[in-house]
């Protein structure tokens, strides 16, 4: 059974968090909130080594979801498997600490 | 922040995977009490949501003059809500998912999570504590002085990781050292603005709404 009174203002913050990165990608590229440049380490690598070097960094992994070009999609699969990924460890946690002190 | 596959010699990527897979083990035995009360479970949607918030607030670049952009890296944010330990493992988490979309390398996690989970964590905790230690001297309002402690703390440690991270680059070989350290500081000493000014706008917001949320309380020793 799920107990969705308990986990009322969880949920409701998940969706409030979709929403607004959603929104925040729908507007933030047109008026200059968000950037597509480069972040601090790669401009120091761009501006030392060039930007082709960068790209030509081996890798021996392809990266999983990399296929997933869309901001919107990458956002929500990512913030669903933040979600899943840290609930899973941390129930983990809890229960093998609970575990040991009993 | 986000080291790349590829960009590290061999025995730093080793090197740093260690150090953060004993950090994370020291972490597991020394998270704070929550985790073992009888309701600790209640505790576990918000974490969750903690990490989607962090990862959607990691995904908003914003730009930064000169042709750069930074963004929310949030170990310092997350060690004031779960404890310095926790945000390691929360860091190192949210890195594995980024990685899964090539942001940040696969092989470069310990690295990543050294600089990002560990410095902007676990040091920038204890930098937020060490203010709050100089504000307790002032009769400013509780919230109000975990949030300055929180935006100095979080900058510091940005600031702080950057420079690791430049001098990761030249023990690589990437950039020499007198290069990479002054770079990536200075691009940072900018980034870190954005830093400290998300993380303290989260403390003020989650003081003002749910203060149980900040798990560490007694542990910064705001009075």
């Amino acid at each position: 059974m799920v107990y969705t009174k308990r986990y009322k203002w969880p949920l409701i913050t998940l969706i409030v968090i979709i929403a607004a990165l959603m929104f925040v990608i729908a507007v933030g590229f047109t008026i200059g909130f968000l950037s597509e440049d480069p972040d601090g380490l790669e401009r120091v690598l761009i501006n030392n080594n060039g930007e082709e070097w960068l790209e030509n960094l081996y890798s021996p992994w392809i990266p999983f979801l990399s296929w997933i070009t869309n901001d919107y999609i990458a956002g929500i699969i990512g913030v669903i498997l933040a979600i899943a990924i840290m609930i899973a460890v941390f129930y983990l946690i809890i229960f093998l600490k609970k575990r040991n002190t009993e | 922040m986000h080291i790349p596959d590829g960009l590290l010699d061999p025995i730093t990527t080793i090197v740093l995977w260690i150090i953060t897979i004993a950090v994370m083990i020291l972490g597991y035995f020394r998270m704070g009490k929550m985790f073992e009360k009888e309701d600790s479970e209640k505790i576990i949607p918000y974490i969750g949501v903690l990490g989607a918030v962090i990862f959607a607030f990691q995904f908003v670049n914003y730009p930064v003059p000169g042709g750069t952009s930074g963004h929310l890296v949030g170990g310092t944010l997350v060690a004031i809500i779960l404890g310095p330990w926790a945000s390691v493992i929360v860091l190192f988490l949210i890195l594995v998912i980024q990685s899964l979309f090539g942001d940040g390398g696969i092989t470069a996690l310990g690295a990543n999570t050294f600089n990002m989970g560990i410095i902007g964590g676990i040091v920038g905790f204890y930098i937020v504590m060490l203010i709050i230690k100089l504000l307790n001297n002032t009769s400013m309002k509780k919230e109000l002085k975990v949030t300055i402690a929180t935006a100095i703390g979080s900058y510091i440690a940005i600031v702080l990781a950057s420079f690791i991270c430049g001098i990761e680059l030249a023990i690589a070989g990437a950039i020499p050292i007198e290069i990479s350290v002054p770079a990536m500081v200075f691009w940072h000493v900018l980034i870190g603005i954005g830093e400290a000014i998300i993380s303290a706008l989260i403390v003020f917001y989650i003081y003002k709404t749910k203060p149980d949320l900040i798990t560490t309380e007694s542990m910064l020793g705001v009075k």
